[in-house]
């Protein structure tokens, strides 16, 4: 959001006397709005107003209530809130939200870079490679979580039954199965950065690197002054969107564990689903919803404040 | 996805420079460098061993199926497939999904691309700058609190259907496609439109002869965006859709998931069935998905 | 354009239209005549789609003014929830008369039946199970049963002989049973804990009849202040319970945590184990993988004494009708339909269910023949998890307590989650 500020800036510069008169002449173009524009804004502004807007307005809004989805409902004040601070549950699956989507925003990010600067190096099959790891990204979530569940379930205690985590079925233990959680949200995950990676490592112009080797600098130095500092926007912004993304952890809870075992992987998307629909208490979960909302929202301005002076410092 | 922090100038400088790199006289005098070459090798096994096993089993018969699941298939059962293509009504969530999914791309490209326009033409004036950042902030809303208000919603307006899923992929798009999008036609040298004014033509068909043929490369990774993303959705058909003959293909992998117990190897020839359709476009297309997605993060 | 063409392409589709009407007038669902009502029938048990497609073709061919389209739905509380923040209530409705059934009921989705005949054939324990899941404004009849369930131990009758086994009526025989069969190697029970409410079973039968005289009523009237010092509660009152269900599952296989249902039910088909800790739904699956097994079911003696076992047992299928629908005769005729006797008797044999209806000829199935004293003499308990409200993650922590955790922390928390909830919910009478 805030790398974004900048381009408005660069495009439409201050003119000060003695430009070129053809950006004079652009600004004046600009500055006349044709009616047109507005009619390809409002009308798309209207269906998201109504479509997006309002079902938060409502959401938020019954959020004081104690209605169910449907028949009778009264005003409750802050009562859901309140009663949310105090409830466990809620706090665990704030804790376990977090560990999942931090672990994955690291691993994703780590391994992406990884492949990504293995892949933009000198190496044999470069396009297969790229093909074969680009895959998970096509696939749903859903399906290929049932195929990792029986893999997990069937397989693996057989393959790795010297190893006791894995021989006793990793999904059925509440102190281990959030790995396994991790471990596909990580191995899909990882697709999609890798190219996003990919494209940024392939905007540093290779001149750079050849000057640099003709001063000596080591790959390390080189990855360290040149690599990194010039994909710095990727990385910032593959940080706060896997983020944003892994927070809201959902689909591959489902065909994975469910939850289980006990409410050990119990994320808050999941509790929100379950409690409010199954467990028929609508009010008090979108309450739970609002609070993560806030949470959402100051996590990415933190990361953004923090990524962002860090990239400025190199 | 999108970065903006270049600037329109850098960015569309970053272009030829990609091209440079790639195969440029720097790049080939470089050695093969062969240890990586064999780590990324086994690397990508973590991709394909799962593909490889989801094969295989959906292959078995299920007497086959102890063991570890990763042996050959001996004798090869193709019953599984026969079974899977009834159990989950095939030809009809194929069908919805590919509606689905053909719809909210289309719908999505033609639309997106002009809202992204018009915001990216006036990011000075106040209302289109308030217009870009309000449709951005959707991308952090956790889709929860909107989930029963929508399904509400939905029904109240008769969009409880493929036609109503098809304008909310269209309409929650908009948050990241305006941000790919805006990045992009900044970039876009406003000289190519006034040539065009001057010939006398208006905005919409400046728009749609000279804008939207020159925003390809921005439509190709919308259009893949969009297309993995309605077309492998789960929640929003589930809650949204009512008519059980709407269903798509996650649905029913879903639905298949309760109803038949034991049956593993029916189930896998189900996922591979499910997987199958945007797999195999993707293999076909793969050069031109990759580098859709590629260019589309480079703006 | 002229006039004549369209005029005449409309005279022949109503030619048309009336011609074919004539020809079909008789055939089910034709739709020509414009006649036809359409009714949704939203059904929620996946392993009777056949059943109920049948018995609709049968229903269709009697009554061709009516069409019924059956939605078979997986997660149906969640669906059935949907269904109703869309306000379309389909016309007709099977749900398991489950905790969730009574929510509903009193939210006044569902028609009331009072002074329905239908009512009068209804086995008057099947109407007060329903009632006690809650109604509308407390005093109607929102539901109809069609099928009752049992909760019992299944057992595998050929390892019984061969081991010299008879069916246990107290707990201390049970645990002979269970002694026995480990001395012989073989795991007493298929435990199935992966699938968190595999475990609930268990603990309804024992946990209903060791629990004191109205618990739940207690429960529910110190609400917020269930805790340690309240008269009733979880850690006062189900310790025996639970340390029981803890001695059943040490005589489970080794790898208990990590196998599911679907596991369980192929294995105990393949004689993997002596008994199975489910109830009478798990029949048709388990011969699904096995049709020659022999298998028997006897209630969970929780107790010392033999007269004192109750049988647990819940209205598998209840059907309803939507309270707004449209269409209210033609959904009457079609329930009426589904209760009458032949429908009711086919149904309950090919689902190895029991029948709702008062004077029912007892399942002649042989499996089920342990079971049917219990029904005639009325020795019934339900199911206890239907007075926990489903916002309480039951099932969790019984499964976590079985994987390892403490009696004590297990019923703690449910005393806690019990406590939250009562607090936030509004008591509307």
């Amino acid at each position: 959001m805030t790398t974004s500020t900048a381009a408005p800036k660069a495009a439409a510069p201050a003119t000060p006397a003695g430009s070129p008169p053809t950006v004079r002449r652009k600004r004046s173009r600009l500055g006349r709005t044709p009616a047109a524009h507005y009619w390809m804004v409002v009308p798309a502004l209207v269906l998201f107003f109504v479509l997006h807007t309002v079902p938060v307005i409502v959401g938020v809004f019954f959020s004081f209530t104690d209605y169910a989805g449907y028949g009778v409902w009264d005003f409750v004040g802050l009562r859901n809130y309140g009663a949310l601070f105090q409830d466990d549950r809620v706090i665990e699956a704030y804790g376990f939200t977090f560990g999942v989507a931090i672990a994955c925003t690291v691993l994703v990010n780590v391994i992406a870079l990884g492949i990504a600067l293995a892949l933009n190096a000198r190496i044999k099959f470069q396009a297969l490679f790229r093909g074969i790891f680009f895959v998970p990204y096509v696939l749903s979530i859903l399906v290929v979580g049932y195929v990792f569940q029986y893999i997990f379930a069937n397989s693996l205690p057989q393959l790795l039954n010297g190893i006791p985590v894995f021989r006793d079925n990793i999904l059925a233990n509440p102190d281990w199965a959030w790995t396994a959680i991790v471990f596909l949200t990580v191995w899909q995950g990882v697709a999609f950065s890798t190219i996003l990676y990919l494209a940024g490592l392939q905007t540093i112009p290779q001149e750079l690197y050849e000057a640099s080797s003709i001063d000596g600098a080591s790959k390390r130095r080189q990855f360290a002054s040149i690599t990194f500092p010039l994909i710095g926007a990727f990385f910032t912004i593959n940080m706060v969107l896997a983020m944003k993304t892994y927070l809201q952890v959902f689909d591959q809870i489902i065909p994975l564990t469910n939850g289980g075992p006990g409410t050990s992987t119990e994320s808050i998307t999941l509790l929100i689903f379950r409690g409010g629909f199954q467990g028929g208490e609508y009010a008090y979960q979108t309450a739970n919803a609002v609070i993560y909302l806030i949470v959402i929202i100051l996590v990415s301005i933190f990361q953004f404040k923090v990524l962002s002076r860090r990239e400025a410092e190199f | 996805m999108a970065i903006s922090t270049q600037g329109a100038t850098t960015a569309r400088a970053a272009l030829p420079r990609t091209r440079r790199s790639r195969s440029g006289i720097g790049e080939d005098s470089r050695r093969v460098n062969w240890w990586l070459t064999a780590l990324i090798a086994v690397l990508s096994l973590t991709v394909l061993i799962p593909l490889y096993f989801a094969i295989v089993t959906a292959l078995k018969t299920p007497d086959q199926l102890a063991g570890t699941g990763f042996e050959l298939p001996a004798p090869v059962d193709l019953q599984n497939f026969a079974d899977a293509w009834n159990l989950t009504d095939f030809p009809r969530t194929l069908a919805n999904t590919a509606f689905i999914t053909a719809g909210a791309v289309v719908l999505t490209l033609l639309t997106n691309s002009l809202v992204s326009y018009a915001v990216a033409r006036n990011m000075h004036k106040p209302f289109f700058k308030g217009v870009y950042f309000y449709v951005l902030t959707a991308l952090f809303v956790p889709f929860p609190i909107i989930m029963l208000p929508v399904v509400k919603e939905t029904a109240v307006l008769g969009l409880d259907n493929q036609a109503g899923l098809i304008l909310l992929y269209t309409v929650y798009g908009l948050s990241l496609n305006v941000f790919i999008y805006v990045a992009f036609i900044r970039s876009i040298p406003i000289e190519l439109e006034e040539a065009a004014r001057t010939d006398g033509a208006g905005t919409w068909r400046v728009f749609w002869r000279v804008v939207f043929p020159l925003l390809g490369p921005m439509n190709a990774t919308v259009g893949i965006l969009t297309c993995v993303w309605a077309w492998n959705d789960f929640l929003l058909p589930l809650v949204v859709l009512s008519d059980p003959a709407a269903r798509t293909l996650p649905l029913a992998q879903y639905i298949f998931q309760g109803q038949f117990n034991t049956d593993y190897t029916t189930a896998f020839a189900s996922y591979l069935m499910a997987m199958a359709p945007l797999l195999l476009v993707y293999v076909f297309a793969q050069r031109w998905v990759i580098s859709g997605v590629m260019r589309g993060s480079i703006k | 354009m002229t006039m004549p063409r369209p005029f005449r392409r409309a005279a022949t589709a109503v030619m048309a239209t009336v011609l074919i009407g004539g020809v079909l007038s008789g055939c089910a669902g034709s739709g020509g005549d414009g006649e036809v009502v359409t009714l949704d029938f939203f059904q929620f048990k996946p392993e009777a789609v056949q059943d109920f497609a049948d018995i609709i073709d049968d229903f269709e061919a009697e009554n061709p003014d009516i069409r019924v389209v059956q939605n078979a739905v997986p997660d149906a509380d969640t669906a059935i929830r949907t269904l109703l923040v869309k306000d379309k209530v389909p016309d007709v409705l099977t749900l398991n008369g489950s905790g969730n059934f009574g929510r509903l009921a009193q939210a006044g989705v569902f028609h009331d039946f009072t002074g329905d005949p239908l009512v009068d054939e209804q086995n008057p324990a099947v109407l007060e199970i329903l009632d006690a899941l809650g109604t509308y404004e407390g005093e109607e009849i929102n539901g109809l049963g069609m099928a009752n369930n049992a909760d019992g131990i299944i057992y595998n009758k050929q390892i019984f002989a061969e081991q010299g086994l008879t069916v246990p009526t107290t707990w201390d025989e049970l645990i002979a049973v269970c002694e026995k069969l480990e001395a012989a190697g073989i795991p007493a029970f298929y435990g199935t804990l992966t699938d968190a409410w595999t475990a609930i079973p268990a603990w309804n039968a024992l946990g209903g009849q060791l629990q004191p005289e109205d618990f739940f009523d207690r429960m529910r009237e110190e609400g917020g202040d269930v805790g340690p010092d309240a008269e009733v509660s979880f850690s006062k009152d189900y310790p025996e319970a639970m340390d029981k269900l803890q001695q059943l599952y040490s005589f489970a296989q080794d790898d208990y945590r990590s196998r599911g249902y679907e596991d369980g039910n192929l294995a105990f088909a393949n004689g993997e184990s002596a008994m199975y800790l489910q109830g009478i739904w798990t029949i048709n699956p388990i011969l699904a993988n096995n049709p020659d097994i022999e298998l028997g079911v006897f209630p969970y003696p929780a107790g010392d004494d033999p007269a004192d076992v109750r049988l647990t047992s819940g209205v598998d299928v209840a059907v309803t009708i939507g309270r707004t629908t449209p269409h209210l005769e033609e959904a009457r005729r079609f329930v009426e339909y589904l209760l009458s006797p032949e429908v009711v008797d086919a149904f309950v044999e090919s689902q190895v269910m029991f029948s709702t209806l008062a004077d029912a000829a007892p399942n002649p199935n042989p499996v089920l023949a342990e079971l049917v004293p219990y029904f005639e003499e009325g020795r019934l308990i339900g199911f206890i998890d239907h007075q926990i409200p489903p916002s309480i993650p039951l099932q969790p922590i019984v499964q976590e307590f079985l994987l390892g955790g403490s009696p004590e922390a297990a019923l703690r928390e449910l005393d806690n989650e019990w406590r939250k909830v009562a607090l936030r919910t509004t008591v509307r009478e």
